[in-house]
């Protein structure tokens, strides 16, 4: 059994030929624990613990840590270690062939392996010298955008603190003759209403008695209150309620009276379901504890009432247990529903289950919702013209939201040097004009302040927002050499059978199914040098981690996302080739690592 | 746990009816007690009917007694056939082996004799040496007692707790029927409980009764300062996140209890019954009260079964020593048969490797790793749509490929293939069981319909034995396209789970063959599943290739079929720690073959626990890493360098000691002695083992103690017997009868070999332990104070059932007088095929034996070796150095003699 020539020497790197060719008959095992006669050598039996003695290797060889690229690398070091654990040695067949059957015979394939290797380095080794060079022109840009963005932001800056000194003005100014109109409002008002008491008290001396008069004001008074009160208790049912149950109420004209009564009538309704509910509860757990008697069940152990369920629904139930499936959401959440019944009692089950099932169906909605907000973010807000196309543009394979551009044509290109001034020049012009007080006020000059403000209040705030998604933006760590500038604002896709699955780079990955996205992770930092991406606190998992994405980088010539994946439930990574992994370090690492194989290879040949 | 998912005794009307019952109920007597067809029969009746018409109502039972070689004691009790019962109760057919009958001892006399001043004498028939059975008349009891001293031994009806509820005609108005959470159960045949009391003499502790989560010296339910208690259930449940410590009936039953005392040895009792049973086990002076006084009342252990149905058929095991018992039990339902070699080895699983790529992955990461394993299963996301027998062919398009490439390397795969079927017409499947009529029927004769994974099921009435020969022939390579033979199967879901059923099973008057509800029988429900996919395997290997089948439910008899897991346990420690005592008593009970998920199935482990899991599962039977679908990826390698380090050292002691775990699997095939063991069964005479279950024995040679907390530093570890013990690991020697106060580190958990005994190992590490077939083996010497040990080594081919014929090695070792003698135990009659096997030994370490010698003899060769110190495992860095005899060479299968120098 033994596999390899009775060569003692076999196995031994031409740089330890002098580490066991000693003068001495014992040979020192490497890690020091012992010595060994030179008989011992390749005698298929392990004296040393890390192998010394057995550089050939042991009968059974197995090649456990092999992986194709480094077959060519095993190829020289065959026989060399006692690797791994001490008896376990490398293969004498690099596929392990000899193992695999029990046979002895086995191919040497270790050279052709080692030029597939040698083949795929080599391919490597071209796609990172392009990607440099495509690399060197990402961070140029990458400089050219910061550098852009920055002025843009200080620019912006400035013109916000001028602006914001105008929008004051401007303010103050209006807010005088807001003054001045409710002014002259009160003044017209208390006069009509002197002419109206002029006239009442003619009507009454002339008329009526004076006890009836004071009836009949009393009255009157009266029906302003309960009115009040009406309004009030329709915008509020609990105070309504409460104030209605006063038996010393029925002094109300009957409109009022019989609005509070509706009123009450339905908020008692809703009292009377409440109670309702609490007693059909307290019947169900009667009846269940009638059941079990002994189960001493309490609260939540009572909770899973399943006996009001078809056979499939429990049936469905039971198994999501398991698996958290969504076909059993519905019957879930039906039974979530009764659970929360029954532990607070003050909710009423109609309600909680409405809520509950439109919280689901508008889930959808909601999700797209909120990634369209994310997406284009608040600059785009602004100019409603121009979410459409962004839309367009987000469903593109290759994305780019090019939020500058947007944000530069609606305000920064589209107001010139100038226009600043221009606003400034209006409202001096403004504040002169009005300065003089003219009583009544000017309708339209009043009306000519005011838009003036609502414009320019308007453009602030755009600008305060543009400069906060700026910031925003300049808070993120684009890697060392910004080589990472260009993604923010883009995602990549890659469709993998019925999902699309989008990274977002600083903002979140999703995965899309038709209409329904699912959140995968939002953007949390990068990782491992800059190597891998994190998403993190994506939508939750039923029974299960909230969803995260690493995204793993790597070099390649384009952007591109590939190899979506989810290892562990709910866990997933991707792959993006991207220039901007293209290293210089990494290249040098390789070219090296193919000059050695080549430099060794023919030798090693020949031992095999 | 969703504890009101299932009913309590209390609302169980018979177990609630049986326990409200006094002692001394009972008012049989024994009459016409003759014998006939070699049995002892008699009828039983009560003594003193209320009045005339109770006299015509109750009708006699007939009772008889057997006796078999061995020291077996067999109780019939059933209606009698003549008088004309609505119904034939049900009788578990299949469970007792054929060759038991054969057994049988025919009685030709009975002796009577008057017992303590009875008014009425009793009947003594012979049972075995030493051992006679009493049929006590009046009152009725059943007893075993020593020859010589007439102490009794195990008896039944002491307390005359018996009682039988005859099958009637629904009288007017009568109400049978029974409800729970929704699901009515009609009871055509209405009450029909059976229960007693039984009594184990001399006892310290009982065991048995599986499966409970709960430890294995089984606590009193009932008496004096025990808490209220449920009776231990045995009710084969698919329980959601079962919890620990807990009496609750879970997915298997095997009704059989053990009772082992430090004076009398070990009895036992096993009640062939497969409907719902509860017993309590009495805490010491339940009885007080009752006036009853029972001879030898030193440490007598009580306890009360009660059955839902069927008959009393009942079997009592003389002992007198723990192995007597397993091996008298065994001889009635089987022993386990040899599992294939790599069944033994680590098996990965996870629900679910999603597609053939993962599998590849994972495949490729333990090769990577260095980390042999066996067996890659899948469970149920690799079918088409949970239809067993198919797969999804998106995920799985190259089923056959995929298992040829682990094949390639000497692995093997595993399905999972449950017994619920997809009620969908375009299911081959479910149209021709549909066709034929095989399923279960419900209460109106229907096919059942319930819902499981695949949604609407129904279920093959695998009672019937058609039946179970077409469920068999879906395995063929033919029926079940893409399968190829080192592909095995796994039966979960067994119980059977019915997510929509009461208590989440099939509805009790649902109809099997024969007319034979599911109440009747239940329990065994499952194992006639392990049985037909086992005998369909071995149907597709053309009776030349073992099966494997894992399952889930089980019952007596099943260790036949193949190897059991306690199910859906958790990430926790508690499930850790409880996983012994589990083992442990399915070992005692017969099913040898067993293991729990390594890491737990719920949760997501701590590393450490994981790495602890895997410590403790290196020594189960069953080796096997499993993860519920929502958890973390679990994989050896996934937990940083140093926890992949760890579980990688403990599944290589694992495939290092399959030598000997393969030896003792031939030893319980043999005899239904367990691999794995309670101390006691070791050491039956040391109390301080007893209700040890914190440790166990692997075979007679290895003990180990599982570490059960967090963090932990040390550990209390009791090491019985008189002779010390070597750390498995360091070879330290410990003194035995004492516990030692370990320093715990975080490289392993505290094993030890037994000094007297020599353990073969095959130290190099392979991908997988077909691999391993001609590797070279080192013999571990531990010596006890006479410097003498011995031990054993089986080997065959590992597959297949030659060595029936006796092709295999089977050695005994023998050191003694500096002296190590391998010899043949195999028989070695001409013309039988032998086991050649070209692999020698390479190292013998020899603990316990003075250093200074140079060199040993070798007989008959005649040339020497070198003795010389070496490491005692060459991984374990950290390892004293112990005596070695460096390369004897010599062939493992022949004789030889070495001697030391």
């Amino acid at each position: 059994y033994p596999l390899h020539p009775k060569d003692s020497i076999f196995g031994i790197a031409p740089e330890d030929e002098k580490y066991y060719k000693t003068s001495s008959d014992l040979v020192s095992c490497k890690d020091g624990s012992k010595k060994f006669t030179k008989a011992q050598l390749n005698d298929d039996f392990c004296d040393c613990p890390d192998g010394t003695d057995e550089p050939g290797g042991i009968s059974y060889v197995q090649p456990m840590k092999l992986e194709v690229h480094d077959i060519s690398l095993i190829a020289l070091e065959i026989g060399l270690i006692c690797d791994i654990v001490p008896e376990v040695v490398i293969a004498n067949c690099c596929d392990g062939s000899d193992e695999y059957d029990g046979k002895v015979k086995c191919p040497n394939t270790c050279w052709e392996a080692g030029k597939v290797a040698r083949d795929k380095l080599k391919k490597k080794i071209t796609t990172y010298q392009e990607g440099i060079a495509l690399r060197r022109q990402e961070i140029e840009q990458a400089k050219l955008s910061l550098a852009k963005d920055e002025a843009e932001l200080s620019k912006l800056k400035n013109e916000e603190k001028i602006l914001k000194g105008l929008v004051q003005q401007l303010r103050e100014r209006k807010e005088e003759i807001e003054k001045a109109e409710e002014k002259e409002r009160l003044l017209k008002e208390r006069k009509e209403k002197e002419r109206k008491e002029a006239e009442e008290k003619a009507n009454e001396e002339n008329n009526k008695a004076e006890q009836e008069t004071n009836q009949e004001i009393g009255k009157a008074e009266e029906k302003t209150y309960s009115d009040e009160k009406a309004t009030e208790s329709l915008h509020d049912d609990e105070i309504g309620v409460l104030e209605d149950l006063p038996p010393d109420q029925d002094v109300a004209d009957e409109n009022d009276e019989s609005a509070a009564e509706a009123e009450h009538g339905d908020s008692s309704g809703n009292e009377r379901s409440l109670v309702n509910g609490v007693e059909e509860n307290a019947a169900e757990a009667k009846e269940e504890s009638s059941v079990l008697p002994d189960s001493g069940s309490k609260g939540n152990d009572i909770s899973e009432n399943t006996e009001g369920l078809s056979k499939e629904e429990l049936g469905r139930l039971v198994a999501s247990r398991w698996t958290g499936d969504n076909t059993a959401k519905q019957t879930e959440e039906v039974d979530d529903a009764k659970d929360r019944d029954h532990a607070e009692h003050e909710e009423m089950p109609g309600g909680t289950h409405d809520e509950e099932y439109d919280g689901y169906a508008s889930e959808t909605d909601n999700e797209n919702e909120r990634y369209d907000h994310d997406n284009d973010d608040v600059e785009d807000e602004i100019d409603d013209d121009f979410r459409e196309d962004d839309h367009d543009d987000s469903s593109s394979s290759y994305i780019s939201d090019s939020e500058n551009e947007l944000d530069l044509s609606d305000i920064t290109t589209a107001s010139n040097p100038s226009w600043l001034e221009k606003i400034q020049k209006t409202v001096q012009n403004i504040l002169r004009a009005v300065n003089l007080f003219q009583t009544p006020v000017n309708q339209s000059e009043s009306a000519h302040v005011r838009k003036e403000y609502d414009e320019s209040s308007e453009k602030l705030s755009k600008i305060q927002s543009r400069i906060s998604s700026l910031s925003q933006k300049l808070k993120y760590d684009f890697g060392p050499e910004k080589e990472f500038y260009s993604f923010y604002g883009r995602c990549f896709e890659s469709k993998q059978n019925k999902y699309v699955y989008k990274v977002c780079p600083f903002k979140h990955a999703s995965q899309e199914e038709g209409h329904s996205t699912t959140r995968l992770g939002r953007w949390d930092k990068f990782e491992d040098s800059y190597k891998v991406m994190i998403f993190s606190n994506g939508d939750k998992c039923w029974n299960g981690p909230d969803r995260s994405m690493k995204v793993k980088l790597r070099c390649g010539l384009k952007n591109e996302v590939a190899d979506i994946d989810e290892p562990s439930r709910c866990e997933y990574v991707a792959l993006l080739s991207t220039p901007a992994l293209c290293r210089e370090e990494k290249l040098k690492e390789l070219e090296q690592k193919v000059e050695s194989m080549n430099k060794e290879q023919p030798q090693s040949r020949d031992e095999l | 746990w969703k504890k009101d998912e299932f009913r309590n005794c209390n609302q169980t009307p018979f177990c609630k009816r049986a326990r409200a019952r006094k002692p001394g109920s009972c008012s049989l007597i024994a009459r016409d007690v003759t014998i006939s067809d070699g049995d002892l029969v008699a009828k039983l009746l009560p003594k003193n009917p209320a009045n005339e018409e109770d006299r015509d109502e109750i009708k006699p039972l007939i009772l008889s007694l057997s006796v078999y070689q061995d020291g077996i004691l067999r109780l019939k009790i059933d209606e009698d056939p003549s008088l004309g019962p609505p119904k034939k109760r049900f009788e578990v057919p299949d469970v007792i082996v054929p060759e038991f009958s054969s057994k049988k001892l025919w009685l030709h006399r009975l002796s009577t004799e008057t017992i303590n001043g009875d008014a009425v004498p009793s009947s003594v028939v012979y049972l075995s040496n030493g051992y006679e059975a009493v049929l006590r008349h009046d009152p009725f009891e059943v007893y075993v007692r020593e020859k010589g001293s007439g102490h009794r031994v195990i008896s039944l009806n002491s307390h005359g707790l018996f009682d039988f509820e005859q099958l009637k005609s629904k009288g007017e108005g009568e109400d049978w029927e029974e409800r729970f959470r929704g699901h009515t159960d009609r009871r055509p045949y209405g009450p029909q409980s059976i229960s007693f009391d039984v009594s184990f003499y001399s006892a310290d502790f009982v065991y048995g009764i599986p499966e409970h989560a709960t430890s294995l010296s089984l606590k009193p339910t009932r008496g004096p300062g025990v808490e209220d208690s449920e009776p231990y259930r045995l009710f084969n449940l698919d329980v959601f996140e079962y919890i620990h410590d807990s009496p609750f009936g879970l997915y298997g039953s095997i009704p059989f209890m053990i009772s082992h005392g430090k004076s009398l040895g070990t009895t036992g009792f096993f009640w062939l019954n497969a409907a719902e049973m509860q017993i309590d086990v009495m805490g010491a002076g339940w009885d007080a009260e009752s006036g009853i006084s029972l001879p030898s009342e030193k440490s007598r252990i009580d306890t009360f079964w009660m059955s839902e149905a069927g008959i009393v058929d009942a079997f009592f095991f003389v002992g007198p020593g723990p192995k007597d018992v397993v091996r008298q039990y065994t001889s009635v339902t089987g022993l386990p048969p040899m599992p294939q070699l790599f069944a033994t080895a680590y098996h990965q699983c996870r629900w679910n490797y999603r597609d053939e790529e993962d599998v590849d992955h994972v495949d490729s990461k333990f090769d990577e790793h260095d980390i042999p394993y066996d067996v890659l299963w899948l469970d149920i996301e690799h079918t088409d749509g949970k239809r067993y027998f198919t797969w999804d062919k998106m995920l799985f398009p190259h089923p056959e490929e995929m298992q040829r490439k682990l094949a390639a390397k000497g692995r093997h795969m595993v399905t999972i293939v449950d017994p619920h079927i997809k009620r969908d017409e375009s299911y081959h499947v479910h149209k021709e069981a549909t066709q034929k009529g095989y399923y279960v029927k419900d209460a109106n004769g229907n096919d059942f319909d319930g819902w499981c994974w695949p949604g609407s099921s129904s279920y093959p009435d695998i009672l019937n034995p058609e039946i179970r020969s077409w469920w068999a022939d879906r395995f063929s390579f033919e029926n079940y396209v893409g399968t190829t033979p080192s592909l095995y199967i796994w039966n979960d879901m067994n119980e059977p789970s019915v997510f929509n059923g009461p208590e989440l099973t099939m509805p009790r008057d649902s109809l099997h063959y024969g007319g034979v509800e599911n109440r009747e029988l239940h329990n065994a429900y499952g194992y006639y599943f392990h049985m037909a996919t086992a005998d369909g395997l071995v149907k597709r290997g053309e009776g030349k290739d073992r099966p494997f089948v894992l399952s889930r439910a089980f019952f007596a008899g099943s260790q036949r079929y193949g190897a059991v897991w306690t199910g859906d346990n958790s990430a926790e420690w508690d499930h850790l720690r409880v996983s012994v005592p589990m083992i442990l008593t399915l070992g005692l009970t017969g099913m040898s073959f067993s293991g729990a998920d390594v890491g737990g199935f719920f949760g997501n482990p701590e590393p450490e626990l994981l790495v602890r899991w895997y410590q403790l599962g290196a020594f189960y039977p069953f080796f096997r890493g499993h993860a519920h679908q929502d958890t973390k990826r679990r994989e050896p390698w996934l937990f940083g360098e140093r926890n992949t380090e760890l579980i990688r050292d403990a599944i290589h002691i694992r495939y290092m000691l399959l030598p000997y775990f393969y030896t003792l699997f031939r030893e319980a095939s043999t005899s239904g002695v367990p691999v794995v063991r309670p101390l006691w069964m070791e050491f039956p005479y040391e109390e301080a083992t007893f209700s040890n279950d914190e440790a166990f024995m692997v075979g007679n040679s290895i003990l180990v103690q599982g570490i059960y907390t967090e963090k932990a530093k040390h550990a209390s570890v009791y090491l019985p017997g008189r002779q010390s013990w070597y750390d498995l690991r360091t070879g330290t020697s410990y003194k035995g009868g004492m516990t030692h106060k370990l320093r715990i580190s975080e490289d392993s958990v505290p094993a030890f070999q037994r000094s007297g005994t020599i353990i073969p190992r095959k130290d190099r590490f392979r991908r997988s332990s077909t691999q391993m077939v001609n590797d070279p083996y080192t013999l571990v010497i531990a010596l006890n104070s006479s410097r003498a040990a011995e031990g054993e080594l089986y080997v065959d081919d590992g597959k297949s059932f030659d060595f029936e014929h006796g092709t295999y090695i089977h050695r005994r070792f023998v050191f003694s007088d500096g002296k190590l003698t391998s010899v043949n135990m195999a028989p070695t009659s001409p013309g039988k095929s032998r086991f050649s096997l070209e692999a020698v030994v390479e190292r013998i370490i020899l603990l316990g034996h003075p250093h200074g010698h140079k060199s040993a003899l070798i007989e008959p060769t005649n040339h020497k070796v070198d003795v010389e110190l070496g490491p005692l495992g060459l991984q374990w860095g950290g390892s004293s150095a112990v005596v070695t005899i460096r390369k004897p060479g010599v062939q493992i299968a022949d004789d030889w003699t070495i001697k030391i120098l």
